[in-house]
């Protein structure tokens, strides 16, 4: 039985155990069907950190914010609900508007092939972060600069059994990241390189799975780019450089009189609004160096604002984990229930979850990621990292396990066998102590999994 | 240029030493010398990368400050007037207090960065600068609310040398809770705070965030000034020379600020001050001379002597009173806020041994480490805290118990100047709410503040407790360990876990205790010279009446005229002097009564 067969029948169980209480079947009825939903991803963190441009930026439209909880999934049309009715999408100063009022919640769809497998769902900055880790699969925590808050916040997430027992779903994103080193040109770089540290530090290392920066401002206005937007961009980009330098200098500056560009003031203080005074002094470098067409540009844009790396971590670490991430939410939410009503199934039920909770490959791994990423387990360092790889801490198909670019399908195997091989060798060595021994073997079965596949 | 108050002040002093007062001469001088060593530390405050150390670098335009997209600034880094540019990195030793090694200046900022010097306290950077020769002192910090405490809590050792506190914060978003929680709590130890708006070039809302952040401060009932800046913007205008982007940078305004709020309103302070003491000093020199006058005739000389033999007895007697009260209330005072750190102390052991009856301590260690370092700063504070308040009271019940002649014995006035220092003296109507406790902090700081914080980092980081729990590395992975934990071994890591706890327990109350106690002597010693001295002056003030008294008995007719004669022309003398004291600044002074 697959990792999801068994959780369905769990709460199959539970459903026939809790049959007289309409509270908790109701509950267990919404966790059921939300094993067949893609992954829900929250986008959380801090007031004005950033969430809101960052779900525009992945969404690939930009929405303006609001207040509520904002639930973003695929439909075949687009349309908003409140409160169960209907409301009008419109359309403010280019951007998507949907009247809220003081609802706590908004459902929008959107036709978008990037929520095909996940559904986004943007966080008001006070939610609780029970109610964030409740609602959602997986989580992308959003900082400016990580501090003892933001720590704070992430064992909280981490401050349950289950939880503990599968700790996989959170990426933690420099939000922002323009704005390090007060707008340098390469303000990026250096974020991505801060990004890198945080994924190497003790404190951080175990509460998260992966570290991005993300320049949220500069990727939104990148995918929704309009064509006077463009064509601005061109036309300061063909000014002379020294004539330029001193009018981006600041922002206001940019805005200000005799401007060498004739472009009317309120179109630069649109252009500077939607990139910011950094994303106008990139764009035009970019332009200059001869990423000349649209498509070269927001190519660019998107890589360099860290939304290709991000998307890469939500595919790697919460997409393609879709079936842990699914059983580990229902598990969540069983324990709730186990916990909150008592009758005669109930022990059983718990000793089924613990068994899978336990037993589930799938956990397994990603217990094994975790306890490596925190250094409860010490391997040598190549072994560490061959074992990370293999287990899927880089991503779970077969090629991004034996960290190989796209094989065919033959030359597949000799690989996977040589890494079991020598795993078998390490689950089964006297020397090693028990910790490597019982990593090893679960190395072991991944090898297998993989081998079942290719 | 010789300041007006220095004038006056030295005319006070020769008038003590005519009148025969070495004692009051010696106050005053020590009064003069700290006065002419006007050193104003302004310290830079903020949390992390909000553009604290460049703000620094275009104050001074120099690159002294290591400024980094990432966390840079680690010690306090002090910036100072110099002749010709220098800078060292000062370090503690386990036996000396201190070590400065010199470094090139432009080495600096990259020495601090390398980190390869240990035990760093802070660095010291010597620039010639028109700003800095008023004695400014500009401090930068690590910034607040960073991940490491030990660099916290080194920002925070030096706020309680601050006389007055630039909170940066940027202009890309408004200010946060904590960045208004770490405002008031600097405001409480330095009421004299400018909030700078940082990187308005790169924020391109600045503008409104500015409006935003006066409502904030307005509401939360903070009465500071804010000032936008960019010090790119500055900077860049320094290579340039270009006037205009010097305008654009907001830096004038700021630079006017802290002249004007920062550096005059210490000149006014010290005026302040100078005119407190020369007008007391003034108002003992007049007694005998005044009675002098009152005294016509031998059989009214022979009752004035009895009278003046009489209050030094008095004055005796009732000195051993107040030095009871004092012993007393001290001894109290101990028992009771050890007994009060205790109780906090034993809640927290309380709470610690319910949690682990039922929790696993392999679980959330650090949390627990961190809870529990929370705790104890917690109960640490507060009972320092109330350890001020305690004695400010002490101080007010051993003055009510005082030979009451004098009116400078008044709560406002009990503490000589040498505990009156100038932090937290700028603005005057918190001062006057916590007169007492604010100075005998502020006397404290560097020796008690920075161990407070810096002892309690220091003792858990070298704390080996997540050694005495085994945690089994494979238990955390392994099959059944992760709900169905061994009865056993679980009770075994828990009372490991309760022990480890105690024992840092009591590590903190050895420490903490020990500096409690000695700050509790400090303060009874402060205290204890604070009223010996002032009956010492009361003394010496009644013996100078008495032995007036006598060699009036003594005189004849003749020579008494010609004394009543001098005694009304130093009268006049000295009433002048005292007028010239109270046109000192603002000051109040009582009038000096003339007739008997
Ligand atoms: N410079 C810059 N500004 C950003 C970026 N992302 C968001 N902002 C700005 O920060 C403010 C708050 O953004 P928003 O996405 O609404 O934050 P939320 O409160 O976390 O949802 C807005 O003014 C945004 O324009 C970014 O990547 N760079
Ligand atoms: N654009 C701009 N960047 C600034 C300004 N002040 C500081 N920065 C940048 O902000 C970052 C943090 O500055 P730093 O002074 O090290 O911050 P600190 O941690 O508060 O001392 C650095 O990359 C600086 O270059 C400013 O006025 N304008
Ligand atoms: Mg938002
Ligand atoms: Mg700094």
């Amino acid at each position: 039985m697959t990792l999801a067969e068994e959780v369905r029948l769990l709460l199959e169980q539970a459903l026939a155990v809790y049959r007289d209480s309409p509270r908790a079947a109701a509950w267990l009825r919404r966790h059921r069907s939300r094993l067949d939903e893609p992954v829900r991803v929250a986008v959380a963190g801090a007031s004005r950190a950033g969430k809101s441009t960052a779900v525009s930026a992945l969404v690939g439209e930009e929405f303006v914010p609001t207040g509520a909880w904002a639930w973003y999934r695929d439909g075949t049309r687009a349309r908003a609900v409140v409160g169960g009715h209907e409301v009008p999408i419109a359309r403010r100063d280019g951007r998507a508007f949907v009247d809220v009022g003081d609802a706590e919640r908004v459902d929008v769809e959107w036709p978008a092939r990037s929520l095909r497998d996940v559904v986004l769902v943007d966080t008001p900055a006070d939610a609780p972060v029970e109610q964030v880790y409740g609602e959602a699969d997986a989580v992308l925590y959003l900082t400016r600069h990580v501090g003892s808050a933001d720590l704070r916040y992430l064992r909280a997430a981490h401050d349950h059994p289950v939880a503990r027992a599968a700790p996989v779903n959170t990426v933690l994103v420099l939000a922002r990241a323009d704005e390090v080193g007060g707008g340098r040109i390469d303000a990026l770089s250096s974020a991505r390189l801060i990004a890198r540290r945080h994924r190497r530090e003790p404190q951080v290392k175990p509460l998260c799975q992966q570290v991005v920066a993300l320049a949220g401002l500069l990727a939104a206005a990148a995918r929704t780019l309009r064509d006077d937007e463009f064509a601005a961009l061109t036309a300061l980009a063909a000014a002379a450089r020294v004539d330029l330098e001193d009018h981006l200098l600041s922002a206001d500056r940019f805005v200000g009189e005799d401007f060498p560009v004739p472009l009317p003031a309120a179109a630069r203080r649109a252009l500077v609004d939607r990139f910011g005074i950094f994303g106008v002094r990139l764009t035009t470098t970019l332009i200059r160096q001869g990423f000349g067409t649209r498509v070269q540009l927001t190519g660019q844009l998107v890589q360099r604002s860290g939304l290709a790396e991000l998307r890469e971590a939500v595919g790697a670490h919460f997409t393609e984990r879709r079936d842990a991430l699914k059983a580990r939410s229902a598990l969540l939410g069983l324990d709730v229930v186990l916990r909150n009503e008592n009758r005669p199934g109930t022990a059983a039920l718990a000793a089924g979850v613990e068994r899978v909770l336990a037993s589930a490959h799938d956990f397994r791994e990603l217990r094994l990621l975790a306890a490596l990423q925190a250094g409860r387990v010490r391997l040598p360092e190549e072994q560490a990292a061959e074992a990370t790889r293999l287990v899927g801490g880089l991503g779970t198909s077969p090629a991004a396990r034996l960290g190989v670019e796209r094989l065919p399908g033959d030359e597949l195997r000799p690989a996977v066998l040589d890494a079991l091989g020598r795993w078998r060798e390490r689950a089964a060595d006297p020397a090693s102590d028990q910790g490597a021994r019982r990593a090893a073997a679960v190395v072991v079965r991944s090898c297998e999994g993989v081998l079942a596949v290719s | 240029m010789s300041a007006p108050w220095l004038d006056v002040l030295d005319d006070t002093i020769r008038s003590c030493v005519t009148h025969n007062r070495p004692d009051l001469a010696e106050r005053l001088r020590e009064q003069r010398a700290r006065q002419l060593d006007p050193k104003l530390r302004v310290l830079v405050l903020g949390e992390p990368r909000q553009g604290k150390s460049q703000l620094v670098n275009a104050l001074v335009n120099a690159s002294v400050c290591a400024v980094g997209d990432d966390v840079t600034t680690t010690v306090p880094t002090f910036v100072q007037h110099a002749e010709t540019p220098s800078a060292a990195l000062v370090r503690t030793n386990a036996d000396t207090p201190t070590e400065r090694i010199p470094v090139p200046i432009d080495r600096l900022a990259g020495e601090l960065r390398a980190g390869r010097v240990d035990r760093l306290v802070r660095a010291e950077v010597g620039l010639p600068r028109a700003l800095l020769t008023s004695g400014l002192v500009l401090i930068d910090t690590p910034g607040v609310g960073d991940p490491r405490p030990a660099r916290t809590a080194s920002t925070f050792a030096a706020l309680l040398q601050a006389d007055a506190v630039l909170m940066v914060s940027d202009a890309t978003a408004e200010l946060t809770a904590s960045e208004l929680d770490l405002l008031k709590r600097a405001m409480a130890s330095c009421p004299n705070v400018v909030v700078v708006l940082t990187k308005i070039d790169l924020a391109t809302r600045w503008r409104h965030v500015l409006e935003r952040n006066r409502g904030r401060l307005a509401r939360a009932g903070v009465a500071a000034k804010l000032i936008p800046v960019s010090a790119a913007l500055r900077l860049r205008a320094a290579r340039t020379g270009d006037r205009a982007l010097n305008a654009e940078s907001g830096f004038p305004e700021l630079l006017a600020c802290v002249q004007r709020d920062i550096v005059a309103a210490a000149d006014v302070l010290a005026r302040r001050t100078v005119a407190v003491t020369a007008a007391s000093a003034l108002r003992q020199l007049v007694v005998p001379v005044r009675e002098e006058l009152t005294a016509h005739g031998s059989p009214v000389a022979v009752a004035r002597l009895n009278e003046a033999q009489r209050r030094v007895d008095e004055l005796r007697r009732r000195s051993a009173r107040w030095q009871a009260v004092l012993a007393d209330e001290m001894a109290d005072l101990v028992s009771d806020v050890e007994y009060d750190l205790r109780d906090r102390t034993r809640r927290i052991l309380r709470e610690v041994d319910r949690v682990f009856e039922t929790a696993d301590p392999a679980r959330g260690w650090d949390a627990f480490e961190e809870w529990l370092e929370d705790n104890l700063t917690e109960a640490a504070a507060a009972n320092f805290a109330w350890l001020l308040d305690r004695s400010r009271w002490v101080a007010e019940k051993v003055a009510r118990s005082f030979p009451v002649h004098r009116d400078d014995l008044l709560p406002e006035g009990v503490f000589p100047p040498d505990v009156l220092d100038r932090v937290a003296k700028l603005d005057k109507p918190l001062i006057e709410r916590f007169t007492v406790g604010q100075k005998l902090f502020t006397g404290l700081r560097g020796s008690y503040g920075g161990v407070l914080m810096l002892g309690l980092v220091t003792s858990l980081a070298g704390m080996p407790l997540i050694n005495a729990i085994s945690l089994g590395a494979g238990a955390l992975f392994g099959g059944k360990t992760v709900l169905d934990e061994s009865e056993q071994r679980l009770r075994r890591r828990q009372a490991a876990a309760r022990v480890a706890a105690q024992r840092h327990v009591d590590d903190f109350l050895l420490k903490f205790g020990k500096d409690f106690r000695d700050a509790a002597r400090h303060i009874q010693r402060s205290l204890r010279t604070h009223f010996s001295t002032l009956a010492d002056e009361l003394q010496e003030t009644l013996l100078e009446s008495a032995r007036s008294a006598r060699r009036a008995v003594q005189e004849d007719t003749t020579a008494r005229e010609r004394r009543t004669q001098e005694a009304k022309r130093e009268l006049d003398r000295l009433v002048r002097l005292y007028q010239r004291v109270q046109a000192l600044g603002d000051e109040r002074a009582a009038p000096l009564v003339l007739s008997a």
